[in-house]
């Protein structure tokens, strides 16, 4: 059978390139390759679906190594809605030519030799998983249930390891207290995977592809502060790494929360990369913009223009969440101007999905950098000695990506409902100092009230935040609520559009909206911002309420 | 002529006595734990529960918002007086939580409150200082929250001076917590 599919490949290979040459292909066109694609249901259950696609899963990392050969495609309901579009980019844009593979066993066939052996986890102890994926890209192994020995053992693979019972009746801190000491030294130490999530009878680990490929270390310990044993070898790691390391994956759903996981990983100069379910990234990494691609924003206003702004309210819409979990492939998209937030550091592990974006943005589309710097980070926490740094790495991937915008987000204070989403007068400055050259900034998910204006750039923070589940005629009244108590004119009204929203509707609230109201791309407004100061200038305040007081 | 002078003058002096009284007088059906019935009610936004515990001593009423977002919980007390106008510090008001509009930390809002309808209709008035991206300023706010026939429901309706809709929440008596 092997010797059939490795003809099949060099068959697909060679009609590849003789496909580029045959159409004449541009110089824009990169050259022609082959590669595989899966097709994953959307069940991840523990007890079902998980464990083979946590067999896929490692596979992919380690058939991606020495080039982009695995693909997955997510059904339309996966939170990632980009992989089918960008599947079709691929072959469009790259010449890639895929060849479906239909299941787990043709995966085994074509990639198995990619592999030196398997681990076994135990799915009865939840972090054996994420041990046995450390393994997976350290030793070069598939991670698979004692159930899957059979069939892996089918194409040679050899036992690595095996993880049953060796943890049992372990905590999560003396687990990975366990692993750090067998496998930390090895791993790499610019980047690490919180592969958390989901929990219990479901687990989502669709990054691990890239951690495999990686070779880091795996883990989902909490960062709340009553977990104690975890939270100090949480530190541990955190201070292990490079300065300006990457912190991919999630935290754990069942442990703690967002807030505490990023204030955390703040405090180490550290930027964290989601969700643990981002497929496919040990493949996009190797790709890079089409040749002659160079990336251009749909700029409404210069840097230097001066706009001035009428005896009206001016709103704009963004969305961050980082396209390709929303509304961009939602209907309505172009109807209404709207800002998207791009996750900066796509530009050195997803360019083909940014080149995708770009591609497909109508002229209403703007794109700005986020969130907070070089990758998702609360600022408030963010080391002085390491702050200028890292913005001087957000400046250069906010060049290449012609963005004018920064957003700004710091919930180390908030849970959403209670505490403050502020900043600090000092990371105020900070912004000011390390940006001189950008439009403004905008601040906030939810709702917040840091606002400044010094020379030509505002810093607005969001005054709304539409949740997907409003209805809609009460979204309109919190507008117009809104409008009325901030009754001077201009009023700079800023609104955080949740990432499952859809454009429809939106439209249909702004026909609803009381007065005279324009609805303005978010370059312009914030020129506008600049040219009358109807806001007032505030800081997070030390009285201001916390939610959570820190570490 | 005297007799009946002496009756009148009975009878107003019972009328005297007997007004005040109902301005003090409290309906204890209103007074225990009411649980938001969200399928009835306005949409709460960020909020996920919201019970009303309402206790009665003399003219003094504590209204008394126990609130939750998933597992973040916040309680906090607006204590009115139906006797006379009284001041409330960081008075409660059930935020619509994705707006930009915050209690002016330490303020005092005048409030207002009286029974209606033969005490089964409490009427709360409420100037807070909101603060907004433009500063502060008042907002009036409206309630009245009606006991419904049989007392096993609450139904309180919100006017705010600067929204264009009521809030109308239904609420179901909770028996057995406090």
């Amino acid at each position: 059978m092997r010797p059939i599919i490795i003809a099949l490949v060099c068959v697909t290979f060679i009609s590849a390139g003789l496909r580029a040459a045959g159409t004449g292909a541009t110089t824009t066109m990169p050259a022609a390759r082959a590669a595989w694609v899966m097709n994953f249901d959307g069940d991840w259950l523990v007890a079902k679906g998980l464990p083979e696609k946590i067999m896929l899963l490692s596979l992919q990392g380690l058939a991606n190594r020495a080039a982009p050969q695995l693909y997955v495609v997510h059904p339309k309901e996966f939170q990632w809605e980009i992989t089918g579009p960008l599947f079709e980019f691929y072959q469009r844009k790259h010449g890639v030519a895929f060849t479906e593979v239909k299941s787990a066993v043709a995966a085994l066939t074509l990639f198995g030799r990619y592999a030196k052996g398997y681990v076994i986890w135990e799915p009865a102890v939840p972090a054996t998983m994420n041990v046995a994926f450390t393994i997976a890209g350290l030793e070069d192994a598939l991670v698979v249930t004692s159930e899957q020995v059979a069939q892996v053992e089918k194409f040679g693979l050899k036992r690595i390891d095996d993880l049953r019972g060796r943890y049992t009746g372990q905590t999560d801190a003396q687990i990975y207290r366990d692993a750090y000491a067998r496998y930390w030294s090895r791993c790499a130490h610019d980047a690490i995977m919180l592969m958390g999530g989901q929990f219990g009878a479901v687990r989502m680990p669709a990054m691990a592809d890239w951690g495999v490929r990686q070779k880091m270390f795996f883990h989902d310990l909490s960062a709340n502060p009553n977990h104690p044993e975890e939270l100090a070898l949480e530190k541990k790691l955190f201070s292990e790494l490079a300065p300006g390391s990457t912190v991919f994956g999630w935290h754990s759903y069942a442990k703690d929360t967002e807030e505490q996981h990023t204030t955390l990983l703040s405090g180490y100069g550290l930027r964290m990369e989601g969700l643990h379910n981002l497929p496919n990234l040990s493949f996009n990494c190797q790709f890079t913009f089409t040749p002659g691609f160079k990336f251009t924003n749909n700029h409404q206003v210069a840097l230097d223009a001066k706009l001035t702004a009428q005896q009206k309210v001016y709103i704009s819409f963004v969305q961050s969440d980082s396209i390709g979990i929303g509304v961009w492939t939602k209907p309505g998209r172009g109807k209404l101007p709207f800002g998207w937030q791009v996750t900066v550091n796509w530009t050195k592990f997803s360019p083909a999905a940014l080149e995708y974006f770009h591609e497909s943005a109508t002229k209403n589309d703007y794109f700005i950098g986020g969130l907070s710097g070089p990758g998702y980070m609360y600022p408030n926490h963010i080391p002085a000695d390491k702050f200028e740094v890292l913005m001087a790495d957000a400046r250069q991937l906010m060049a290449t990506l012609d963005e004018h915008i920064m957003e700004i987000m710091d919930n180390s204070a908030a849970d959403g409902n209670v505490g403050n989403a502020d900043l600090t007068k000092e990371t105020v400055d900070r912004y000011y100092k390390a940006f001189p050259d950008v439009i403004g900034f905008i601040n906030g998910y939810g709702p917040a009230r840091t606002r400044d204006l010094r020379d030509t750039r505002a810093m607005i923070s969001y005054d709304y935040y539409i949740d997907p589940r409003r209805p809609r005629e009460e979204v309109a009244a919190d507008l117009n609520e809104l409008i009325a108590l901030n009754a001077k004119r201009p009023y700079f009204l800023l609104v955080h559009v949740r990432e499952s929203n859809d454009v429809n509707t939106l439209v249909e609230i702004t026909k609803q909206l009381d007065g005279p109201v324009e609805i303005v791309p978010i370059d312009a407004f914030l020129k506008l911002a600049a040219s009358n100061k109807t806001y007032t200038t505030r800081y997070q305040d030390p009285a201001d309420p916390k939610h959570f007081k820190g570490f | 002529m005297g007799s009946a002078m002496k009756f009148i003058s009975w009878k107003a002096l019972g009328l005297l006595l007997v007004l005040p009284l109902a301005a003090w007088a409290a309906n204890p059906a209103l007074a225990g734990r009411w649980r938001l019935d969200p399928k009835r009610s306005t949409a709460l936004d960020g909020w996920t529960a919201w019970d009303l515990v309402v206790s009665l001593e003399g003219t003094s009423v504590d209204l008394r918002h126990d609130m939750q977002w998933r597992a973040t919980k916040l309680t906090s007390t607006n204590t009115l007086d139906t006797a006379k106008p009284t001041t409330v510090q960081n008075f409660f008001r059930v935020e619509q939580r994705h707006m930009a509009l915050y209690q002016v930390r330490g303020a005092l809002t005048p409030v207002r409150a009286e029974w209606l309808d033969g005490e089964r209709t409490l009427r709360v008035e409420a100037t807070p200082q909101i603060e907004g991206s433009q500063g502060t300023g008042p907002m009036r706010i409206y309630q009245e929250l009606r006991l419904i026939d049989g007392d096993q429901e609450l139904l309180l309706i919100e006017l705010h001076s600067t929204r264009g809709k009521p809030f109308v929440y239904r609420f179901t008596k909770v028996i057995g917590e406090k």
